[in-house]
């Protein structure tokens, strides 16, 4: 998709296995929706098996970061057949463009879905313009 | 160009323990890229396959299945001798046009898998719990299947 004036532009993200604790760690970029509204941009990501104190949501001025503790932390009973879903922690970065009240950036956490408001600056939402 | 969905979770997970997994990843996407995918392209009649662990303990099955942003109502789960079946729709709810995305990783649409467990299972005591995006069911196996433990007299 085309980039657009103002918009959250994402830094490149991979996937990832680095040494941890207990052999490797697996680091999982998560899947990411980003659209605009009148009034802010949003930020839905897929991170499935969380509770909401184990995500981690920080912005500055330029970069809005998104990262988790493992999941499935403690559930280790039975012989895997078949292990698609693994242990995880979810890390992402995205750039932030301009015009975005950093103080009021949101986040909720519902259904293993992430979504961050970002609400936009006054200066760059779209106004209707009377005519005289 | 078509557009090939992006799966973060399973090109990783899936290897080494589930080759066969990676084969159906290279499979769709060969069927993506044959049959096409066409500009303006409806999402909500796309498909995809969500990830799966099974475990196998002593009395049951626990089967889970990441299905983040799915409602629970749409998820439906039925049984057909030791065929489990996990079928439903992550819809999506709202009316953003689409010029107003500027990025559509996730993936909507129906979804299915189905699995053949190895044992005979209770089929009416089978339960499940949705919490978090992770469907979790539970499998009991029929009394016949549970491991017994013998005791060896020696005379």
């Amino acid at each position: 998709m085309e980039n657009k004036k103002n918009t959250a532009v994402v830094r490149a993200c991979c996937n990832a296995m680095i040494p941890g604790a207990e052999g490797f760690e697996m680091i999982v970029c998560p899947a990411a929706d980003i659209y605009e509204t009148q009034d802010a941009f949003i930020v839905e990501l897929d991170m499935p098996g969380l509770n909401k104190e184990s995500i981690t949501v920080t912005a500055d001025a330029r970069i809005l970061s998104v990262s988790s503790a493992q999941t499935n932390e403690g559930t280790e009973n039975g012989e895997l057949l078949v292990n698609e879903i693994g242990k995880k922690r979810y890390q992402r970065e995205f750039h932030l463009g301009t015009g975005i009240k950093l103080g009021e950036i949101h986040a909720e956490y519902c259904d293993g879905v992430l979504l961050v408001t970002l609400p936009k600056a006054d200066e760059v939402k779209a106004r209707q313009i009377n005519i005289q | 160009m078509s557009l090939v969905r992006w799966n973060p979770a399973r090109d990783l997970a899936a290897w080494p323990s589930d080759l066969f997994g990676m084969q159906r990843e290279i499979n769709r996407m060969f069927n993506n890229i044959f049959r096409g995918s066409e500009e303006g392209e409806d999402y909500a009649l796309a498909s995809w396959t969500p990830a799966v662990d099974i475990a196998e303990q002593d009395d049951e099955y626990t089967v889970k299945v990441e299905l983040p942003g799915v409602n629970k109502d749409d998820v439906k789960i039925t049984v057909e001798s030791n065929m489990l079946t996990v079928r439903g729709e992550k819809k999506q709810e709202k009316e953003t046009k689409k010029e107003n995305y500027h990025r559509f990783e996730r993936s909507y649409g129906s979804f299915q898998r189905s699995f053949t467990l190895p044992t005979a299972i209770v089929n009416d005591k089978i339960d499940a719990a949705f919490k978090d995006g992770v469907l979790t069911v539970h499998v009991p196996k029929a009394e016949e299947a549970k491991p017994k433990q013998i005791e060896v007299k020696v005379k």
